[in-house]
């Protein structure tokens, strides 16, 4: 957690797939199990090879399973918190577990990324990409003089065209 | 922060070689179970200030209450068991056994409190908070270190909690809640690593971070639910300067129709 800056060109979309030595720390975990092995590893084994990640820019999405098939969806905006958690294994390896929350009603977490070799530059991104924490005062001051000037100008030109008709209907009315 | 915790007035022998052997340990947690040392960060802004910080010394001492406690309770307990089996095997005639678990039971007695005592100054010492004006980030755990980060912007409640001996003590829990169920029930029977839930533990201060927090939630204008068309209202109001316009195409409208 105390580790480098996180990379500045730190790119989510590169992750499609888990870093291999996630497949080392789920064989670890279930020999910890000792006789529970086969039937802990055979799982964790199949969700590793099937694990896919794909981040685009709005939101991020995680596929696993052979038998049982899962995928889930999910938009940064709506994330509620972020848990990264790292038992000492994790850390061994340099991994860590980056559980996202939204405002859901189930009680786990509802995304467990795992399995990421950078999981600080993770967090930072998807902390970066939630709601609060760009300023939103910021982002209204960049967006609203652009809109409001637009509207603004709009406004000035009819008001102008306005004028330009006025003197001339005068003009026809005294004509007439 | 390594023993930064005992007062330097307290310092003599015994507390030293504690220190020492504590020290040490830190080192052997921070090389080999790759426990950090530094307190955690935030991603900050330039105009943002940052505040790191642990909780109060005294929950410490409230924890370290507890400790006492709880050990006395099983202390005795073990003590009791040890004496009613020792009277049992010499009333049997077989008092040799008797003393040769006498050894055995001390170490039953007095090794699981020494490693909860070393637990309860981990605890203290591997607990960060680290608040920014946008978010809050929490630290606890050394087997497994857990981090959870919380933007203000999500955040539905504000709960401060205080029993008491935790007054006694000056302390309180600040509790920050976003939405969503976070397991339901109650939630002293939880753990502290819960989702959609923030818990400072045992700050002396709560009170100024509540006043700290709260206005942050008052400003925000959503609901805290991921709310995609914050900006819609806000690019549809209308300035003065439009006014203005608007008060003048009335006025040559007039003209014109006049």
């Amino acid at each position: 957690m105390d580790g480098p800056h996180p990379d500045q060109r730190f790119d989510p979309a590169s992750i499609t797939r888990p870093d291999p030595a996630l497949l080392t720390y789920y064989t670890i975990t279930a020999l910890l199990t000792l006789v529970g092995f086969p039937f802990v590893f055979l799982p964790l084994y199949f969700k590793y090879h099937t694990l896919k990640y794909a981040f685009d820019d709005k939101g991020v999405s995680m596929s696993w399973g052979i038998l049982f098939h899962r995928q889930i969806y999910l938009t940064y905006r709506r994330i509620q918190d972020i848990h990264v958690s790292r038992n000492f294994i994790q850390r061994w390896f340099g991994l860590a577990s980056v559980a996202v929350q939204t405002a859901s009603g189930s009680s786990g977490a509802e995304m467990s990324i795992e399995g990421i070799r950078n999981p600080e530059a993770l967090r930072d991104y998807l902390y970066s990409q939630m709601r609060g924490a760009k300023d939103g005062a910021e982002d209204a001051d960049a967006d609203a003089p652009g809109a409001g000037d637009e509207a603004l100008a709009l406004l000035k030109e009819i008001r102008d065209a306005l004028h330009r008709l006025a003197p001339q209907h005068d003009r026809e009315e005294g004509a007439s | 922060m390594n023993g930064s915790n005992l007062p330097p007035e307290t310092a003599g022998r015994t507390e030293r070689a504690a220190q020492w052997l504590y020290t040490g340990l830190w080192r052997v947690l921070v090389d080999w179970f790759r426990v950090p040392q530094q307190p955690p960060t935030l991603p900050v802004r330039t105009a943002d200030h940052l505040e790191s910080f642990k909780p109060a010394f005294a929950f410490l001492r409230y924890l370290k209450l507890w400790f006492w406690i709880v050990c006395l309770l099983i202390d005795i307990g073990l003590t009791v068991g040890y004496l009613a089996a020792a009277i049992a095997l010499f009333v049997a005639g077989f008092w040799w056994i008797a003393l040769l678990l006498l050894p055995i039971a001390l170490a039953i007695i007095i090794v699981p409190d020494i490693f909860a005592f070393i637990a309860v100054h981990l605890r203290y010492d591997t607990t960060w908070y680290v608040m920014t004006d946008r978010s809050l980030r929490i630290r606890r755990g050394i087997w497994t270190i857990h981090e959870t980060t919380i933007t203000f912007e999500n955040v539905q409640n504000i709960k401060v909690q205080q029993g008491p001996v935790q007054r006694a003590f000056g302390i309180s829990n600040l509790i920050i809640e976003t939405a969503g169920a976070g397991g339901g029930g109650d939630s002293s029977k939880q753990g502290p690593n819960v989702a959609n839930r923030g818990i400072i533990e045992g700050i002396a201060d709560a009170d100024r971070l509540r006043d700290l927090i709260l206005p942050r939630l008052r400003q925000s204008r959503t609901a805290g639910l991921g709310d995609e068309d914050e900006e819609a209202p806000r690019g549809a109001a209308w300035t003065p300067d439009h006014l203005a316009v608007l008060r003048e195409i009335r006025a040559e409208l007039a003209t014109m129709s006049g």
